[in-house]
């Protein structure tokens, strides 16, 4: 063995089908951040309702999502829904019949899951104050939601929601297990063929670390062109005040989370 | 529904009991491994030194942005190798077995998130706590750990509950590694059976009892960590002068 373990040779033969697999994987987080996102607003609605029983139900399903691990979830899916004779004769099948499908219905429920929770905090954070004065105006109750709490909610949210797609990207790293050729199982076949274990798999890191990169640069700009009116420095710490002081189950908005 | 026997089921009860101990143990080992390397690391990279913040750097962007399933895998397909090019012919001998690899990766990945939370906490104390205890001439080893510390503990306590619970539910992926842990005793019972919606399910259940029951005793830790302010009105504990 030489000096550095990674072989430039295989490192550059084995580029085309990383980028292959980079391309899945870019897929699998790209449909369930939409669908997820999507799929948490009405839940959020849910939860924040007066009606308790709707409240629960909502509650429920973060808890169940959020809580459960995500490969048990694939495997849920994965193996779990085929034995419900129902599904299996009904039109969702081409749906929970390929891999594919059961990847993105696990990773969506996962996903919708914790958005639930970073925009319930974000809502909350809303100064009520702002809302109230709204409402003497005579703004409509959904003009309100999209045109003043909404704006402010994101700039608020926009940190809990990097941190929650660049710990969702990373996530996606598993579906390998239900036979879905993504990044990381294209890496893990190329030390099955070569038994190099270093060249594969950090080449397969150095994709990951770069597309989350780009996302982090990517939220980084999004956040300074919706604090533009703010003076530069403060727009980084805008924090949902007083929420880091409190230990939360839920997102701490603005903490570091994997 | 189920056409499985008591007996059957008691069996693989077991099986999956035993599984749970694995994970259960792998979690704690890899928790309190992350957490000591953790504070260490972000008192380390307190110092000034252009080289220490570097380093501290590119390992936190490196193991921030790289999913743990990889670097469980590196160690695991790699981790003789890597110990015969430190440990030369003796090292290249050892085997890593998959519940070692796993805690080498959450080690080395976690540390790097707690410690960025120990820094936070370090950085947002007032200063007038080194200060002060420069000032009473506290030896630096008690003033870690009996003035700087547990204040931090009690800045960083959110954020740790969050990698605790991050972390927990990242174990399942050593199964990949092919530990026999809670995960693959309950693929192998569902295979088995046939039954493999009521094996996950309970599965998923025994991580979210696990997490709420952490949750509760993270509600009491903070209430110990927080003793100091309780005499203050609750709720806004300021950065006051401490005269």
């Amino acid at each position: 063995m030489n000096g550095l373990p990674i072989d430039p040779a295989l490192a550059w033969g084995s580029l085309p089908a990383l980028f292959d697999g980079l391309k899945v994987t870019v897929i699998l987080t790209a449909l369930p951040l939409l669908l997820g996102l999507a799929l948490a607003f009405p839940i959020c609605f849910a939860r924040m309702s007066s009606r308790r029983w709707l409240a629960l139900l909502a509650e429920a399903f973060v808890t169940f999502f959020r809580g459960a691990p995500l490969l048990i979830l694939l495997y849920l899916v994965y193996y779990g829904l085929g034995q419900i004779e129902a599904l299996r004769e009904g039109p969702f099948w081409i749906l929970f019949g390929s891999p594919f499908g059961c990847a993105i219905v696990a990773l969506s429920l996962n996903h919708a899951a914790y958005m639930v929770e970073v925009l319930r905090g974000s809502l909350l954070a809303v100064p009520h104050g702002i809302v109230e004065a709204s409402e003497a105006l005579g703004i409509t109750r959904r003009n309100i939601f999209i045109w003043v709490k909404m704006p402010l909610a994101i700039r608020y949210g926009l940190k809990a929601y990097q941190n929650e797609v660049v710990s969702f990207i990373k996530g996606t790293a598993i579906v390998s297990v239900v036979t879905i050729t993504d990044l990381t199982a294209v890496a893990n076949s190329i030390f099955e063929q070569t038994y190099d274990p270093f060249t594969p798999i950090l080449c397969a890191a150095a994709f990951y670390w770069a597309l989350v990169n780009l996302i982090r640069i990517g939220f980084g700009l999004w956040g300074r062109w919706l604090n533009r009116h703010n003076a530069e420095g403060v727009a980084a710490d805008v924090l949902v005040p007083g929420r880091a002081a409190a230990l939360r189950r839920t997102s701490d908005l603005g903490q570091v989370t994997p | 529904m189920t056409n499985l026997s008591l007996a059957e089921l008691a069996g693989y009860m077991r099986q999956l009991g035993e599984g749970a101990l694995v994970t259960l143990e792998l979690f704690l080992t890899s928790f309190a491994l992350a957490f000591a390397f953790g504070v260490l690391i972000g008192i380390a990279t307190l110092s000034r030194s252009r080289i220490v913040h570097a380093v501290w750097r590119v390992y936190a962007s490196i193991f921030m942005g790289v999913p743990s399933l990889l670097v469980i895998f590196l160690t695991f397909y790699g981790g003789s190798a890597m110990l015969g090019a430190v440990l030369g012919e003796f090292g290249a001998r050892i085997d890593i077995s998959p519940f070692a690899a796993g805690v080498i990766a959450f080690t080395v990945v976690y540390a790097a998130y707690i410690a960025e939370l120990v820094r936070g906490a370090i950085e947002n104390l007032p200063k007038g706590q080194f200060e002060g205890a420069r000032a009473l001439a506290i030896p630096p080893a008690i003033m870690w750990g009996k003035v700087i510390l547990p204040q931090v503990m009690r800045l960083a306590l959110p954020g740790l509950v969050n990698v605790w619970s991050f972390m927990l539910k990242e174990t399942p992926l050593v199964s990949l590694a092919g530990l026999q842990d809670l995960v693959a005793a309950a693929k192998i019972a569902a295979g088995a059976t046939k039954e493999p919606f009521i094996f996950f399910v309970a599965t998923a259940l025994v991580f979210i009892a696990f997490s709420a029951l952490s949750f509760r005793l993270a509600g009491r830790l903070e209430t110990r960590l927080d003793r100091g302010l309780r005499r203050e009105a609750t709720g806004h504990p300021p950065a006051r002068a401490t005269a």
